[in-house]
Order: C-alpha cells, then sequence, then structure tokens
C-alpha cells in the first residue's frame, strides 16, 4: 500500500518535472495558428515543420553548433592537462607555500569570474582575442574548482599504492602517470563532464567575448534570435529544441555515466 | 639541503601550467577590474582617476540598490527552493526501492540541468507567457482570470527564480541522493530498530551525515544566485521598469549599453566582496573549513 503510494508521488512528480521539456517539443512543431489558442491545446490537428525551415533559412545554427562544441571541448581537454599535475602536487607533493597557495586558489574559486566581464574585456581586447573561441576557453580553464575537485580524489587514494613504487626507484612523474592517473580515470571523466557541461552552458562572458554572429555559440545565439522575434514562439521553441536534441541523444546513449560523474563531483568529504 | 630545494622547485612546478593560466584570467582580472572601478572610464578623451567616486556614486543612487535588493531576493527564493527541492526529492529516490520507475524519475529530474541556460529562459517564458501560457492558463481556470506574473513587479523574480530551480535542482538531487546511499545503512537500519519513526531518521541519522555535500551544494547555488544573469535577459529583461533589475544585469548595462567600464567594474567589485563574505562567513558559521582540509 505504501509502496503503491510512493509510485504514484513518484509518477506524479516526474510527469510535472518534463512538461515543460514536452510542451516546447510540441509547440516547435505546430503551425503557428495552433500555438496561439486558449484554451492550449496539446494535440494539434496538423503538425509543420515550417518553424524550422524558417530557422535554418534565416540563422547559422549549425554554425553556432560547431562553436560550442569547439569551445567546450578545448575547454575540457586544456582543463584536464592544466588540472592534473596541479591537483597531484597539492594532494601529494610537499613544498612550501602548498598550503597557503591552495587556500588562496579555493577563495578564488569562490568569487565566480564571471563578475570579472571588464577587466576581462580589457586583457581579451589588449591580447586582441575578442571574438575568437579561445577567448571563452582561456577564463574557463582557469577555473580552481576543476583542481580542487580532482585534489579531493587524489587525496582519498590510500598511499600504499605509490610506497612499492617509490621504493623502486620511480620518480613522482613516473608515479603520476604511471599509478595515479590509470586510478582516478572515473575522476578524470567526471571532471571532464562537468567542464564540457559548463562551457556548453557559458553565457554571461561569451555574450560580451562574441559579438560577430558567426562567432556566437548557442546560448548567445538563442538569446539574439529571441531578439529578433520576441514571441514567435514556433520559432522560438524550434531554435529551444534544436539546441536541446543532440542533448537528449547524448544523454540517452550515456545517461549512467553521466549521471555517475555528476554525482561524483559533489561527492568531496 | 639540496634535496629540499628540489622537492620545493618540483612541486611548484607541478602547479605552474595552471598558475599561470590562473593568474592572468582569475587572479589578476579580479584585481585589475578594482583598478578600473578607480577611474572614470572615457575613450575619447583619455581616463581620469576618480579615486572611491564610482563607489560613492552607487552608494547615493536608487536603481543601484534597486538591484541590489533584487539580487537579495532573487537568490534567496532560488537558493531556497533549489536546496528544498533537490533534499525532498532525494529523500523520496532514497527510501522508494530501486526499480525502472525509480531510474526514470532519477533521469526525468535531473535532465533539465543538462539544458543550457536561454533554452530554460525561453521555455519557462513560454509557459508564463501572459496571454497564451500553459500555466497562466492553468491558474487562470483556478483564479478566475489570467495572472501575468511575468508583467508584475511582484513576481517577475519568484518566476525567475522557480524556473532556475526547475533548471538546477536536478543536479543537487543527484548529489544528494549519492550522498544519501554512501550513509552505511546499518545505521539506517539501527535507528529503526531503536524505535525512530522515518521523519527522526531523515534529522537525526541522514542529515548530519550529508552535511559536506549539502554544504557544498550550498556554496554552488550561492554563486549561481547571485550572478544569474541570461534567464533574466531573457525572461524579462530587468522587467517591469527595473523590477527584476538583478546586479549582475546592471552591471553589463552599464559596462556595454552605457559604456560607463569604471562603474561596472566597480559594480563587478562590489559582487565579488558580497560572494567573498557570504560564502566565507557561511563556511566559518557552518563548518566546511574541516571538510575541506
Amino acid at each position: 500500500m505504501k509502496n503503491i503510494l510512493y509510485k504514484v508521488v513518484l509518477l506524479f512528480i516526474s510527469i510535472i518535472w518534463i512538461i515543460p521539456i514536452l510542451w516546447m517539443i510540441d509547440t516547435a512543431f505546430k503551425p503557428t495558428p495552433q500555438i496561439f489558442t486558449i484554451p492550449p491545446k496539446w494535440i494539434a490537428s496538423s503538425y509543420t515543420l515550417e518553424h524550422f525551415y524558417n530557422l535554418i533559412k534565416n540563422w547559422p545554427i549549425d554554425r553556432w553548433f560547431i562553436n560550442s562544441f569547439i569551445i567546450a571541448s578545448l575547454s575540457t581537454i586544456i582543463s584536464i592537462f592544466l588540472s592534473v599535475p596541479a591537483a597531484y602536487s597539492f594532494a601529494r607533493l610537499n613544498w612550501v607555500g602548498r598550503d597557503i597557495i591552495f587556500i588562496i586558489f579555493l577563495i578564488t574559486m569562490l568569487a565566480p569570474w564571471q563578475v570579472n566581464i571588464i577587466p576581462l574585456y580589457f586583457i581579451m581586447n589588449s591580447l586582441k582575442l575578442l571574438n575568437t573561441h579561445i577567448s571563452v576557453v582561456l577564463p574557463t580553464v582557469a577555473m580552481s574548482i576543476s583542481v580542487f575537485l580532482l585534489r579531493q580524489f587524489y587525496v582519498n587514494i590510500p598511499k600504499e599504492i605509490e610506497e612499492s613504487a617509490k621504493i623502486d626507484g620511480c620518480s613522482n612523474l613516473q608515479i603520476l602517470l604511471k599509478i595515479i592517473v590509470p586510478i582516478s580515470l572515473p575522476a578524470i571523466a567526471a571532471l571532464a563532464i562537468y567542464i564540457f557541461i559548463f562551457a556548453w552552458n557559458e553565457y554571461t562572458w561569451s555574450l560580451v567575448a562574441l559579438q560577430k554572429t558567426k562567432m556566437f555559440t548557442i546560448p548567445i545565439g538563442l538569446k539574439a534570435i529571441q531578439g529578433a522575434y520576441d514571441i514567435d514562439y514556433g520559432l522560438l521553441m524550434m531554435a529551444a529544441f534544436l539546441a536541446t536534441l543532440p542533448v537528449i541523444i547524448i544523454f540517452l546513449l550515456l545517461r549512467k555515466k553521466i549521471m555517475e560523474g555528476m554525482s561524483w563531483s559533489g561527492a568531496i568529504r | 639541503m639540496n634535496t629540499k630545494l628540489r622537492k620545493n622547485l618540483e612541486g611548484s612546478l607541478y602547479i605552474l601550467p595552471f598558475g599561470i593560466f590562473w593568474l592572468i584570467f582569475s587572479a589578476f582580472p579580479t584585481l585589475y577590474g578594482f583598478f578600473i572601478s578607480l577611474f572614470e572610464w572615457n575613450p575619447l578623451k583619455g581616463s581620469k582617476f576618480v579615486g572611491l567616486n564610482n563607489y560613492i556614486y552607487f552608494f547615493t543612487h536608487d536603481r543601484f540598490w534597486n538591484s541590489l535588493y533584487r539580487t537579495l531576493e532573487f537568490a534567496v527564493i532560488f537558493i531556497f527552493l533549489t536546496i528544498f527541492i533537490a533534499l525532498f526529492f532525494a529523500l523520496i529516490l532514497y527510501f522508494y526501492s530501486k526499480d525502472k520507475l525509480r531510474a526514470f524519475s532519477e533521469s526525468v529530474l535531473f535532465f533539465p540541468y543538462l539544458l543550457n541556460v536561454s533554452v530554460i529562459a525561453l521555455i519557462w517564458k513560454w509557459l508564463f507567457d501572459p496571454d497564451f501560457g500553459l500555466l497562466t492558463y492553468f491558474m487562470s481556470i483556478f483564479l478566475g482570470k489570467a495572472p501575468r506574473l511575468l508583467n508584475s513587479t511582484l513576481w517577475a523574480i519568484p518566476v525567475i527564480a522557480i524556473a532556475s530551480a526547475w533548471w538546477l535542482s536536478g543536479y543537487r538531487t543527484t548529489i544528494f541522493l549519492t550522498a544519501l546511499e554512501s550513509v552505511p545503512k546499518d545505521l539506517v537500519e539501527a535507528a529503526r530498530i531503536d524505535g525512530a519513526n522515518t521523519w527522526e531518521i531523515i534529522w537525526k541519522v541522514l542529515l548530519p551525515l550529508i552535511k559536506p555535500q549539502f554544504l557544498f551544494s550550498l556554496v554552488l547555488t550561492t554563486i549561481s544566485g547571485f550572478t544569474a544573469l541570461g534567464q533574466v535577459m531573457i525572461m524579462t529583461d530587468g522587467g517591469p521598469g527595473y523590477a527584476s533589475e538583478v546586479l549582475a544585469l546592471y552591471l553589463y548595462r552599464l559596462g556595454f549599453q552605457y559604456f560607463d567600464m569604471g562603474k561596472a567594474a566597480a559594480a563587478g567589485s562590489i559582487l565579488v566582496i558580497i560572494m567573498l563574505i557570504l560564502t566565507l562567513s557561511g563556511i566559518k558559521v557552518i563548518g566546511l573549513g574541516g571538510e575541506i582540509e
């Protein structure tokens, strides 16, 4: 009896939670006159691709996808190469000033870099990097949260694992590459997912740094479309749907991995 | 002695690659922002050093105080909703047996997190559309007339907070659920044998044991609450009037609509200081410090 009650509650919540997404998809394929009705209708008498054609005719959505993908992938790869050795050093190597530097990193982790858009704008401008992919990648890979998350994992690896390698005369670099990196692959994958999603979603700084339509990422492009059409919801929902489609496909394929990864990044001790 | 030097050198060499990026694109901009905030910025005539005048300007300016108030209002509603919904979902899932329905619910609750901010803002703007929105229609059935929430000075911020909570609480749910599941089962069993009911188990056993993850989520949620920009821009663009103009939006407008970089940078520095005070004092009060070290 109690179990059935649970089932009903859970099902109810899940349906409520997914309604906005279903409504977006429904609207995207309805002909405009059937979108603006009172009461709203879930099942339209006909469905259409007019919004899709309208959209790809006027906006380089495919280009925005490529931009978003390049920025997110570059951020992920560079971030991992930078944070693995740094996290290892903070977790395992003893050197003067280590703890104080770690605490400074932690403090900057708490002040999100999006509040720095004005100074970053000047810096990128003088480096001639505005309107390039790299201008969004650079501040993303400088986030200390990536070092922090990996370090939390490394600290919890038992030291004994490295002892025998040390006795065999392995250097720290060898230990990092041959022992630490292989056992921390799940953590590295989790960090990769975290950074990828972060970069894929980044809005504030991209809005400032990427001003040419050709250079827009998906979030900035959607903002531009909204600015141009305002309440043409068929078109806007089609744009939102297209922006979401790859995410839906990737999620259906890798659901377990993504959710494990995301939950791990919160599993600090 | 020589080995000690080598050790120090090696240790700092490992953080050097990250450290360089961090210095140039994280630490330096924060300081540079404070420096810019001391100038009246003018690209044609040249910038003039004005000391703390930009800050003094804010303290005597209603629009700044309004944006500060709206930021706080948004952050409080958003943080409360997000954490509360996430805990609620996590506990429901935790006490429910592992079956297909649970896996389905977990995925559904998590999924919105993967959408980007523009997508969720567009969806919720449409749901709350004053004339044809799905939710507006449902509410009009109960209220008799259609509430135009996004056009209301009272409701604009709460509605944006609801949309943001829908977007982000799934990720927190996953974090909380993982944490709950790492609590040893025999602790829960022992409490049950001692006669504790579910409510007592939640308050006295489960919640105290997931405190680190709870605080970590709280810090992340606080940061997103105070820096939210995309959803505000798309859903209301700060309106009606200035009723949803949060500090991040005011900052953006100062910089890239009025081209008053000095004042914009000052707003940024104020936001940095608020974040630091909040998160550091939060950490001190509830004691995350111990968990991090």
